[in-house]
Parts: C-alpha cells; sequence; structure tokens
C-alpha cells in the first residue's frame, strides 16, 4: 500500500498552549485510520493542520507527495484533501442538493453535472429525500451526512471526518458508521476523530493513533491499542482495564 | 428559465419603455428615472451584499467616482461616452484596490471598512481642486434637447435591465453558487476548493463598475455634483435598503425595493412634508422585522414547504434540535 498522508514531527501551539507536540503518523490508500484521544489531546489541530486551516509551527505535512504545510484551505481541497467540521457548518439556505452541488462543482462548471453528482452521493448516503430541502433545520444525523457528502462531492482521495458521530444516538452513530466504512469504494481514505465513541472505532478502523496532550502516545489495531497500559491510563479508563485482562 | 418568468420579463420591459409616454410631465419622468437607475444600482449591490453577502455601506464610493470620472475627464475634451466608460473603469481600479484590503476583514468589520473609505474619497473631493471643492462640478447631459430627461430614462433602464440579466447568469452559475457558498460560510466554501478572496473581489469589480455607470448617469441628470450628494452615506444607505427591502440575494428584489422605496418616499414627501423620514424609518423598521429575507425573500419562503419527512435509519422517533 503506498501512502497518502504523512505527518512529520509536526508542532503547533497557541500562545504558551502546545496544542500538538511532534506528532508523526501516516496514511495509506484506502485506509480507515481514526485519531482518538480525550477532549483537548489535539484531534481538531491536527485536522486543522492537514486541511490547511492552521498551519505547523515546525515539522511537515505530505499529501501525495506535495508538502501541504503551508498551503491555504482551498488549496488543500483542490489536491485532494476534503473535510468536514465537527460543529456543522451547513450552507443553511441552500437546499440539501445545493450543498452537495457546492462540492461536485470543482470538477465540473455545469449545474447540470454537478447535480448528477451530488444525487448520486446523496442517494449513497441515503439522503435522497432530503434532497429539496433547506439545510437549516436538518436533525443534527442528517447535518453530519450533508457535510460528509458535500466532502466526498468533491472527489478527494482523504476524507477528515472530525467528531463525525458525535452527538448521535448510538443507533445513528453505527448506522452511519457502516456507510463509512464503505468509502474506500469510492477511492477515498478516511481519517476519522473521535473522543469516546469507542464502539464505532472498534468497529470500522483499520489502524488507530491515539493522542493525548498534543502527542501520539500509542499506534497500532484498535484491538491492540485498547490493550496498551498507556492508552488506558490516559484516556479509555478502568472499564477496558478489565477488558484487557 | 421558465417560459413565464421570460413572458413577465419581456412584459416589464415592454411597460418600462411605455410608461414615460403616458405622462408628459417631466417630473414624473425624472421620478421614473430615479426607480430606474436605484433599481440598477439595487442590483449591482446584490452580486456582493447579496450573493456573496458582503455587506458594503460604501457604494456611494463608486457612485461617486463614476459621477465625477464623467465630470472630470470631458472637461479635458475626452468623448462623453469614452469618459462615462473610462469613469468606470477608475471605479473598478478603485475598488480592486479596496477590495484586496476590505476583505481581508469579516462581518460588521468590513462594514465599517466600506463605509470609511466612501467617506475619505467625500473629503478628498470636498478639499482638491481637481474636483471643484465643496462647490463641485458640472456635468455634461448625455443626450440633448427636449425630451432629454426621457432618454436618460431609458439609459438608466438598460442599465438596470443589463445589470438583472448578469444577476440572473451568476444565479445560475457556478460563481453564483460559489458567492452564496461564501456568504453562508467561508469556512464551508474553502473547504469545497473555493478561493472565496478571489471570487468576492470579483463580484465587487462588476458591482464597482455598475455603479459608477450608475452614478454618472444620475450626474448627468442633475447635471451639478457636489461631494456631499454624490459620496454621500444616504447614497451607500439607500442603495443598500433597496436591495434588502426587495430581499438581498434573490432576482426580483432590489427593483421590488426600488419601485416601493422610491414611490413611498415621493408620496410621503408630498403628504407629510419633513414627516415623510419618519415614515420611510418606520417602514424599514417593520420589514427588517417581520420579513427579514426582504419582501421577494418571503414571499419565496411562503411558497416553499418546510418539515423535512421522515427520519434516518438509527434515529429516534423525536428528533434532534439541529446545530445543537
Amino acid at each position: 500500500m503506498s501512502t497518502v498522508l504523512e505527518l512529520k514531527n509536526v508542532s503547533k501551539s497557541f500562545g504558551g498552549l502546545r496544542a500538538v507536540r511532534a506528532a508523526s503518523f501516516t496514511m495509506n490508500q484506502g485506509e480507515i485510520l481514526f485519531v482518538i484521544g480525550p477532549n483537548g489531546a489535539g484531534k481538531t489541530t491536527v485536522f486543522n493542520l492537514i486541511s490547511g486551516f492552521l498551519h505547523p509551527d515546525e515539522g511537515s505535512i505530505l499529501f501525495a507527495g506535495h508538502d501541504i504545510s503551508r498551503l491555504a484551505p482551498h488549496q488543500t481541497a483542490r489536491l485532494g484533501i476534503g473535510r468536514t467540521f465537527q460543529i456543522v457548518k451547513p450552507l443553511s439556505s441552500l437546499t440539501v442538493l445545493e450543498n452537495v452541488m457546492l462540492g461536485a462543482f470543482m470538477h465540473t462548471p455545469s449545474p447540470h453535472r454537478a447535480e448528477e453528482r451530488a444525487d448520486k452521493i446523496l442517494d449513497f448516503l441515503e439522503m435522497s429525500r432530503w434532497r429539496n430541502f433547506q439545510a437549516r433545520g436538518l436533525p443534527l444525523a442528517a447535518l453530519k451526512r450533508l457535510e460528509i457528502a458535500r466532502a466526498m462531492a468533491t472527489q478527494p482521495k482523504l476524507i477528515l471526518l472530525d467528531e463525525v458521530v458525535s452527538g448521535l444516538t448510538t443507533g445513528e452513530a453505527l448506522a452511519l458508521a457502516q456507510l463509512i466504512q464503505r468509502l474506500p469504494e469510492w477511492g477515498v481514505g478516511v481519517v476519522g476523530g473521535v473522543e469516546h465513541v469507542m464502539q464505532v472505532v472498534m468497529k470500522i478502523a483499520h489502524r488507530v493513533v491515539v493522542l493525548d496532550y498534543g502527542a501520539k502516545i500509542a499506534e497500532g489495531a484498535p484491538a491492540e491499542v485498547v490493550k496498551m497500559p498507556a492508552v488506558i491510563e490516559a484516556y479509555l479508563g478502568p472499564k477496558y482495564r478489565e477488558m484487557a485482562k | 428559465m421558465k417560459r413565464w418568468r421570460l413572458w413577465l420579463l419581456i412584459a416589464v420591459v415592454i411597460a418600462c419603455a411605455c410608461l414615460p409616454f403616458i405622462t408628459q410631465n417631466d417630473y414624473q419622468v425624472r421620478i421614473l428615472f430615479r426607480i430606474a437607475i436605484f433599481a440598477a444600482l439595487g442590483l449591482a449591490w446584490n452580486l456582493v451584499g447579496g450573493f456573496a453577502g458582503q455587506l458594503s455601506l460604501g457604494h456611494a464610493a463608486f457612485f461617486g467616482l463614476g459621477a465625477y470620472g464623467l465630470a472630470i475627464f470631458t472637461a479635458r475634451g475626452v468623448p462623453m461616452w469614452i469618459s462615462l466608460l473610462l469613469a468606470a473603469l477608475v471605479a473598478t481600479l478603485f475598488a480592486a484596490a479596496i477590495g484586496r484590503i476590505a476583505f481581508r476583514l469579516r462581518g460588521p468589520y468590513f462594514t465599517l471598512a466600506t463605509i470609511a473609505f466612501a467617506e475619505v474619497l467625500r473629503l478628498t473631493a470636498t478639499n482638491l481642486e481637481i474636483t471643484g471643492g465643496a462647490i463641485g462640478l458640472d456635468v455634461p447631459t448625455l443626450f440633448a434637447g427636449r425630451s432629454f430627461i426621457r432618454m436618460m430614462y431609458f439609459a438608466a433602464v438598460i442599465l438596470a435591465l443589463i445589470t438583472f440579466l448578469i444577476n440572473f447568469a451568476t444565479s445560475r452559475s457556478r460563481p453564483g453558487y460559489y458567492l452564496m457558498a461564501i456568504r453562508e460560510d467561508e469556512d464551508t466554501a474553502s473547504a469545497v476548493g473555493i478561493d472565496t478572496a478571489s471570487y468576492k473581489l470579483r463580484a465587487l469589480l462588476i458591482s464597482a463598475f455598475i455603479t459608477a455607470l450608475g452614478g454618472a448617469l444620475y450626474a448627468s441628470s442633475s447635471q451639478h455634483i457636489v461631494p456631499d450628494d454624490a459620496f454621500a452615506m444616504e447614497i451607500s444607505v439607500q442603495i443598500a435598503i433597496i436591495a434588502m427591502l426587495g430581499g438581498a440575494g434573490t432576482l426580483a428584489g432590489p427593483v421590488a425595493g426600488a419601485v416601493l422605496l422610491l414611490t413611498a418616499s415621493e408620496v410621503f414627501k408630498n403628504q407629510f412634508r419633513e414627516g415623510h423620514l419618519l415614515i420611510y424609518g418606520v417602514l424599514i423598521v417593520l420589514v427588517v422585522l417581520f420579513l427579514p429575507d426582504g419582501i421577494v425573500g418571503g414571499l419565496q419562503r411562503l411558497l416553499r414547504r418546510r418539515n423535512p419527512p421522515g427520519s434516518l435509519p438509527g434515529s429516534p422517533d423525536v428528533q434532534p434540535e439541529a446545530g445543537a
């Protein structure tokens, strides 16, 4: 498998707070990688660094052979990095269809083609019946899917899903996880970030990176990572200590 | 364009063409001219303030540059119609410069910056010799003869029609969708690969060009300009209010806004003298309170179905509130 994304010793501070400390990890093509860690571990900062909303103080980020450390968000998007936002950011007064068409416009100026592309994605995400409704007023589960649909429409090589299941019921989260699991069929690699819905991570992640206070403390297959003492200590707590035994 | 809309547009254009022949009264034609000019200005503003959602309260800058440009270039022997074009180009260049600075700011800071730029121009025009200081300049009339104001009216209608068609083309194309995305959420817009700075600037350039043409026509109709009229804050505010009252981001909104606001202000001015400003103010407050999307925007919302159907797999029957 070829490496798509590589972070090399990436650090980022906000004033005196070191949000990310010398983090390094790689991601392979078509892989589903989850970055997990407690609240404040630096997951969202890592996503903002990869997608160009922030730039690293030290270290570099490589994507498909390019150094993207200094690129603006619209440039990383054009290279093939799609993203969703933890706090959903729908284009409220536009319809669901139009929201997704905006992503599709990256590859075609024709509204007709963009609509076709958007419809395919809405169909895949089981969102078709919401198609002509304004994004404002949709329930959270639908808004989370809308974020994914819009990012998928740009035909990314990699999609960053920041807290994609937070705020959902367990049922909604598992239904969404099944769809995320199928993203590699579309040629999309996934980097997900999750704070505490371990159920989803265990089920669909190929590999997991654990952050704590901005530093990587573990990496590996989900089943192995949850047994590591450092991870249990920092993050998972006694319930998993029992399971590890 | 849907067929009935095309016919409606043709009917409106024909009606506009016939109107000045119904009345022989120059004063009334002058009111029609003002309505047409402000419809064009509202539509031009709509590109930036409506589609892209960048609330400019400094469009008097472009209006005034167009007016002064026409006066200054023709006074130096440049043919009138070429002066008109040059004036609009100067305003566009100015827009490119201020856009680069002002678009770094978001929300109210952007609005304040646009006000400041227009004010700087007003003070500059008041103090320079080339602009005639506070006394101002004479502006040549673009048309000769007795039917001059009627010809000015037709020029204004053509400008409004062209601007309407630009709005229409924008609303149906990728750039229009991109501007709307920028209005709704700039972060989301850049996450789908939109160069937000570049698209906002392009919208402003087109808007400034048309606004300058409108300013030049307006100045030519009154034949004299002073800084306190051409670069007035009132002009900026009126342009913005016309678009917002009718419905910012809609196609018919700015036209409806211009017709309603200018007709109302004319009627109230005759009826209540100075009191008309009060009524004008109350009307605006009412619209902002009860029709935040403007008149056309409010109607569209009424016609649209509201409640999304059903729920997603795994969702409970009672949907959680969105955006929590």
